[in-house]
């Protein structure tokens, strides 16, 4: 049973135009492709390729023009909005920026929780601490500000509400991108100890090869908003079959046997 | 030949009524014609070096110390603003971190370019052709450095064009001046593989053909491991390790030099995929909350009593590293 299924997925940005009714300025797809629980797939691909962009789709920010994703079976565009939340959570590529500075992270925490569930404060509150703890925090972090948190802590935030409302699926745009080699490390441990004990689907997009052959299970590959190759992680990395392809992953093999000689 | 020597370089600022040593005893040596790398994580004050050797510090708030701070054997801190300005003119290039944020939003490209090159070429020819003049040198410029499009270049502004192609425009205005040493300040970051591969290969190009040092700024240690000869692993202010990168690798002396190596999966070809990473716990601590001693020390899985002192420098074959308990005492 597959947890998430997109099917050609398209979309087409168009820019109004007073002469003409509407000149189609980005084509995005057909995207296709599944995931089970526990699994992890990799985007990959230069900017401006429509990685973002087919981030937004599966998280219902942007409406598709043509295509599905079936999440565990259902149609995603004919289930509610609460239900679509529950379902899948993001993580914004600046976890700095993403976070409220006038607020604590409790109530940073809070918020998901009360907009989406019908619990009382007392139950939020124990949800919350329990979230805290999930993601290697204390309880006394609920009274902090974001400015009082390391990047690393910052990222656990982040993480932790994304996880707070039990997800299936985390969507993470670039979420090791502006963090140092250390903590980097840090978070990707937490975020493959948490997909092994929750059984999370994770989904992510990265312009570091060395960690999306690490944790990656399957890669998509896009250029210009087409997907150019998708498949096993290990198929991809060893037999690329497109050029674009074949030259991301020289660049890198180049960069990594560079100092073997 | 040594072009730029520091020795014991501190720096301090004032926070809260005390003075902190945001820079530690920083030693760096470049010679002619290397390319050195200067890793750490942010906050580590690898861009204060930078701005230091450079004299963009503004000496109010910052209290600039050093044993030695030469280049090409003349005393940098004696010297009057003046004259370390030609001397940096004419020597030293820095290209920033953030090619769009470190250029003027409102200037095209061009005039940018036009503005950096050497008068003193242009000066020998008649006034009616020196306008000529700038715009080959510039488009030859570009040429160098890979920009084939050079006529949209010059005339577009900073946000018109790809970050890539900026941050090569940046390292064309750095060689303008022909320098003998470039400060590349994280060229490559956020960039996708195949543009920092070609970033990567202009400057270690430009290191070959015209014998330029480069000093390399970064935390991204596949890019360093590809092309720099020594490198210097900065922790929190302080020099933790320098040396040969090829024998760095091989075998370091520091716990967070190893860390730091071990943190990075592209490495370890042995790794199975998913299996757990290993890194360092905690993170970088703030200027406020500075500990004494080494400064390491709290997050060392090394760490004992002793570490409370700052450890002396100690040096095997030209490999400088300042730990009280190094990796290579294990059998002892």
């Amino acid at each position: 049973m597959d947890l998430i299924n997109v099917k050609d997925l398209c979309f087409q940005e168009k820019v109004k135009n007073f002469i003409k009714k509407s000149d189609t300025v980005f084509n995005l797809g057909p995207v296709n492709f599944n995931l089970k629980a526990g699994e992890t797939l990799a985007i990959v691909g230069e900017n401006g390729s429509g990685k973002s962009l087919l981030a937004k789709l599966l998280i219902g920010l942007e409406q598709p023009s043509s295509g599905h994703i079936l999440l565990s079976g259902h149609d995603l565009s004919k289930s509610s909005l609460s239900q679509k939340c529950h379902d899948i959570r993001m993580i914004f590529q600046n976890s700095n920026e993403s976070l409220n500075p006038g607020l604590t992270l409790g109530a940073i925490l809070e918020e998901p929780l009360r907009l989406n569930t019908s619990l009382t404060s007392q139950e939020r509150n124990l949800k919350i601490e329990e979230t805290l703890k999930q993601v290697g925090l204390m309880n006394d972090h609920k009274f902090f500000y974001r400015h009082m948190l390391s990047d690393g802590q910052r990222q656990r935030v982040a993480l932790a509400r994304a996880l707070i409302l039990n997800p299936k699926i985390i969507v993470a745009d670039e979420p090791f991108a502006a963090l140092d080699p250390s903590v980097r490390s840090q978070t990707v441990n937490l975020l493959m100890r948490l997909q092994r004990e929750l059984g999370l689907g994770f989904i992510f997009i990265s312009h570091n090869l060395g960690i999306v052959r690490h944790i990656s299970d399957k890669v998509i590959v896009m250029k210009q908003g087409q997907v150019v190759e998708s498949g096993k992680t290990d198929v991809i990395f060893n037999w690329p079959n497109d050029q674009y392809t074949k030259k991301l992953v020289d660049a890198h093999q180049a960069l990594v046997n560079s100092q073997d000689n | 030949m040594v072009l730029l020597d520091i020795k014991n370089l501190t720096l301090e600022i004032e926070l809260s009524g005390e003075w902190v040593k945001t820079l530690d005893k920083i030693n760096l040596v470049i010679h002619e014609g290397e390319i050195h790398a200067l890793v750490g994580e942010s906050g580590s004050g690898k861009s204060l070096i930078v701005k230091a050797i450079v004299g963009a510090l503004p000496n109010k708030r910052w209290r600039i110390t050093a044993d030695r701070m030469t280049w090409l054997g003349q005393d940098m801190l004696a010297m009057s603003a003046l004259s370390r300005r030609k001397l940096i003119r004419n020597d030293i290039s820095v290209i920033f971190q953030n090619p769009i944020g470190s250029l003027d939003p409102i200037l095209p490209l061009g005039k940018q370019l036009k503005e950096v090159l050497d008068i003193g070429k242009i000066r020998k020819s008649w006034f009616w052709k020196k306008k000529q003049q700038k715009h080959k040198m510039a488009v030859d410029l570009l040429h160098r450095v890979g920009i084939k499009n050079h006529e949209l270049c010059l005339s577009s502004f900073p946000h018109q064009i790809s970050n890539d192609v900026l941050q090569k425009f940046m390292i064309a205005m750095a060689l303008a001046s022909g320098p003998k040493l470039i400060i590349a300040d994280d060229p490559t970051r956020g960039m996708e593989v195949n543009a920092k591969t070609q970033i990567l290969k202009l400057l270690s190009r430009v290191n070959q053909v015209r014998n330029t040092s480069i000093l390399f700024v970064s935390h991204d240690l596949l890019a360093i491991s590809s092309m720099a000869h020594f490198m210097t692993v900065l922790y929190c202010g302080q020099t933790v390790e320098t040396g040969e990168l090829k024998k760095l690798r091989k075998r370091a002396f520091h716990p967070y030099t190893q860390a730091l190596l071990d943190s990075a999966p592209s490495f370890r070809k042995d790794l199975p995929p998913k299996s757990k990473l290993s890194s360092l716990p905690g993170t970088i601590p703030t200027l406020h909350h500075l500990p004494i001693g080494c400064r390491f020390g709290p997050r060392c899985p090394r760490a004992r009593k002793e570490c409370v002192t700052t450890p002396a420098v100690r040096k095997i074959h030209n490999h400088y590293y300042s730990c009280h308990f190094p990796l290579h005492w294990e059998g002892k």
